[in-house]
């Protein structure tokens, strides 16, 4: 590891203290600001009179100035008491924990789908020809103006409903039963982002095939297949992992909309409901894990880059 | 019980009836969608089941209960756990149940005998104590059955397995009501110990039904199983397992791929599927639920009887029926649905007195002449509240909007987020920006009285949701002697009187009755399909053919 390579990683852990912070800044005053009010969260399934509301926004401290209620919150998370759920009346951390496991396989899965079919269409379309160009080219363009829940109707009418392949709901019990569950909701989940990524890649590699570099190994009679792993592929990937770790982070906010068309129950789905129902101490913890997971990948991928290309991890020069 | 439950579930209920059309499904649109059903072929139950079935799963579309705590949430998942003291018959008649007995012996005195042989699933006997401090945890003003006890005084127990309730008056509503809910038996030791986790994923339960709390999992599973010593003898599925799935096109897929053994509340919109299915069948049953608006003001135009008359006279129930509801419900002369009473005593007076009712018509002429008459300034617009994201409630609202138009009264449409929503049900403020709210609401036991007395009582005599600020001294008084006199027939009297003065008022625009729905595969049998379900052990009789 280089001096490069460390510098990255202390300046990553610096940011990463500052966009927590203001994340759940942002986040405190965003669910708050919103319309409706807690107690009706707080209240469901009796019938609030005026002191019981009373009661119920001084036990949890609703009439506190808003910096209080933050620090008060802040200070819970930090000691690993992420507060009780309004609605579910029980921990946080319980309504969370047998949920994120789902949440985690399904993007992970989408993500390999992504990598195979997205960057390996890219390939194809950069390297084999006109014809390959074009084909991928139509295709992406089809994948990119397919909404996520689009796929979802289609797949599970196609591959559950008339084919009977895969499960129409639910999340499954089990490694291999997941996998075959998540198969419909990870290909609904990746459709888009393939499509993305595809073009992405193909840009890329096509940039580095006219490289100097590249023509040069060339000449040195280098073969084609080592020019490609060594000089071609290696030098574009630093602009697929660029992208990388925003996509994965971004999947786990988007499986909401595949784990509501497929029925499982996952984070997406969870905080989705939550913030509908003014769940605050639910809404809020979901998405102060989702900025972590976001700055997380991208400190990752920005750290691979650096370790691909030394150079990026330097103040830059001219681009 | 009495009451709605609109505070406690409004939100819930409305959620249940959130269906999404099942898009994924053949779209043949065929000319028979919304073609009516013929009434008298609805099914209340299906016939017991004689073989076991190892394990059925069974969907909730309300979506995940926020607990199992009997006096906390609606969710179809709790009847099959928890009891309450007497049975809901399907066809909506009071039978025994945890109680032999539940009787009046004088006119204020109320009392409850308990079966010798209930026993708790961890094998403590039920006694009386715990029936008491059942009834005690519900009697309180924030617990959404406490109309049911306003007129109790006090609740002793007077034998091991005796409870006798006081009453500073006598209350014609009681029995009915421990039918429901309000009489769900709690076992004290374990409430007590469970303290805030009870009910919750974490806590659980302990009751005294035909199947046994085993496991909840958060978002994905509530597994529960057989309860081998019931007292009525075990069901004959071993493991009955609930999963949650709230979006309707969702629903239909799965259980159409027969992935879902059964279903509740299933989305009207997806009949045509329903009926195609070779693997399964859609089952109609007799329902409380109705569709309706009110005023929620006691100024504007919402609180002028006229108004609510012109806008009900302009909507098309038929049309509503076939558009809403795909032809899965009748049209309703008042808001006290006709099974409220179908099992009572007095059924025959109350039906006879409902026939006379004026039924809905379409008069457009006359609409626009009541609403000229009214003098409203038909310039300002009425707003009506419905929950965001409930299919059927929009296609309502639009439907309200497009009569309105007709008699030259422009309507806007508010949709709120959940909590939003039901915040209009206990904060004035809320209301104050709208004229109209529509819902969906269903009784989930017998009894007649319990919309009257909220839509038209004074506030501090149970008018929960009168906000209109309707008031009229006969009503009250004719309303107050049917709860307070014990005789059926001249309680029923005294009802029907006040119905002949407040029918036309229109205190809520009712808009048609809905069927209840269930699908269920075929070789399973035996499930309630009538709106008993959320007070009875639904799932007691469930099994193969």
């Amino acid at each position: 590891m280089n001096a490069g390579v460390v510098r990255t990683l202390a300046g990553k852990l610096g940011e990463l203290a500052l966009t927590l912070f203001l994340a759940s800044v942002v986040i405190f005053s965003a669910v708050l600001l919103t319309p409706g009010d807690p107690v009706a969260a707080l209240a469901g399934g009796i019938r609030p009179t005026p002191e019981l509301i009373e009661a119920i926004r001084a036990q949890h401290h609703l009439d506190d100035p808003v910096w209080q209620q933050y620090l008060h919150w802040v200070g819970g998370v930090l000691t690993g008491d992420l507060g009780t759920s309004f609605v579910y009346k029980t921990d946080v951390a319980a309504l969370i924990a047998p949920r994120i496991g789902v949440t985690v396989l399904l993007v992970l899965y989408t993500a390999v789908l992504i990598a195979i079919f997205g960057i390996g269409s890219g390939v194809v379309a950069a390297t084999r020809g006109p014809r390959a160009d074009r084909a991928v080219l139509i295709g992406t363009s089809i994948g990119m103006a397919m909404p996520t829940f689009v796929v979802a109707i289609l797949l599970i009418w196609v591959f559950a409903r008339v084919l009977g392949w895969f499960p129409v709901y639910g999340a499954g019990e089990g490694f291999l039963d997941s996998l075959y569950h998540l198969t419909l909701p990870a290909i609904s989940l990746a459709v888009l982002y393939i499509a993305f990524f595809s073009r992405i890649t193909r840009g890329a590699v096509v940039g580095q095939l006219h490289a100097e570099h590249v023509d040069t190994a060339r000449v040195r009679g280098i073969p084609r297949s080592q020019i490609f792993r060594r000089h071609v592929f290696l030098n574009a990937s630093p602009q697929i992992l660029a992208v990388s770790g925003v996509t994965v982070a971004g999947l786990f906010a988007t499986s909401a909309i595949a784990e509501q068309a497929f029925g499982i129950g996952g984070l997406g789905s969870l905080l989705t409901e939550a913030a509908a129902r003014k769940d605050l101490p639910v809404v809020q913890v979901i998405s102060l894990l989702l900025v972590v997971v976001f700055v997380v990948l991208n400190a990752v991928a920005d750290i691979a880059i650096a370790v691909i290309d030394p150079d990026s991890a330097k103040p830059r020069r001219n681009a | 019980m009495r009451t709605t439950r609109i505070t406690a579930t409004v939100a819930g209920a409305v959620a249940a009836l959130m269906f999404l059309s099942g898009c994924t499904a053949r779209d043949d649109a065929s000319p028979n969608t919304a073609e009516p059903v013929d009434s008298s072929k609805l099914v209340s139950s299906l016939p017991a089941a004689t073989g076991e079935v190892d394990e059925v799963t069974w969907a909730l579309v309300e979506g995940e209960p926020s607990t199992l705590d009997p006096a906390g949430d609606y969710s179809l998942a709790i009847p099959n756990l928890c009891e309450n003291l007497l049975q809901i018959s399907p066809d909506f008649t009071v039978e025994p149940g945890v109680a032999t007995s539940a009787e009046w012996v004088d006119p204020v005195t109320f009392v409850i005998d308990l079966r010798d042989d209930v026993a708790f699933w961890d094998g403590t006997p039920l006694t009386a104590d715990d029936v008491a401090f059942s009834l005690e945890r519900n009697r309180v003003e924030t617990s959404a059955w406490f109309p049911a006890f306003v007129l109790v005084d006090t609740i002793e127990v007077t034998g091991d397995l005796q409870v006798t309730v006081h009453f500073t008056a006598p209350d014609s509503t009681f029995r009915d009501a421990i039918a429901g809910a309000a009489g769900a038996v709690l076992s004290k030791a374990f409430v007590e110990q469970a303290g805030d986790t009870f009910g919750t994923s974490t806590g659980g339960v302990m009751c005294t039904g035909p199947y046994v709390f085993d496991e909840w999992t958060p978002g994905t599973e509530i597994v529960t199983s057989a309860n081998p010593d019931y007292w009525g003898g075990a069901p004959l599925v071993g493991t009955l397992t609930y999963t949650f799935i709230t979006d309707g096109a969702t629903l239909a897929n799965a259980l159409l791929a027969g992935e879902v053994d059964g279903a509740f509340n299933v989305p009207p919109a997806s009949r045509d599927n329903f009926a195609g299915s070779d693997s399964g069948r859609l089952v109609l049953g007799p329902s409380t639920a109705s569709y309706s608006f009110g005023p929620t003001n006691s100024t504007g135009a919402g609180a002028d009887p006229k108004i609510r008359q012109a806008l009900s006279l302009a909507i098309d129930r038929e049309q509503f029926i076939a558009t809403v509801l795909h032809g899965l419900g009748e049209p309703q002369s008042t808001f006290t649905p006709p099974f409220a009473w179908a099992g009572m005593e007095a059924a025959d007076q109350y039906t006879a007195a409902y026939d006379e009712l004026a039924a809905p018509e379409l008069d457009l002429e006359q609409a626009k002449q009541l609403v000229e008459e009214s003098g409203v300034d038909t310039a300002t617009p009425l707003v009506v509240a419905i929950p965001a994201g409930a299919k059927e409630l929009s296609q309502t609202a639009a439907i309200i909007q497009a009569a309105g138009a007709q008699i030259g009264l422009t309507i806007e449409i508010d949709e709120r987020q959940p909590t939003d929503f039901s915040q209009i049900f206990f904060d004035p403020a809320a209301r104050e920006s709208i004229d109209f709210v529509a819902t969906v609401g269903y009784l989930d036991a017998p009894g007649v009285l319990g919309y009257a007395q909220q839509f038209l009582l004074p506030a501090e005599l149970g008018g929960f949701f009168n906000w209109s600020g309707y008031s009229n001294d006969e009503v009250t008084a004719d309303l107050q002697t049917a709860r307070t006199t014990l005789d059926p027939a001249a309680s029923a009297d005294a009802f029907i009187a006040a119905q002949q003065i407040f029918a036309p008022d229109q205190l809520q625009v009712t808009l048609a009755s809905a069927y209840q729905t269930t699908f269920l595969q075929n070789g399973l049998t035996g499930v309630t399909t009538s709106v008993a379900v959320y007070s009875s052990p639904w799932a007691l009789h469930l099994g193969s053919e």
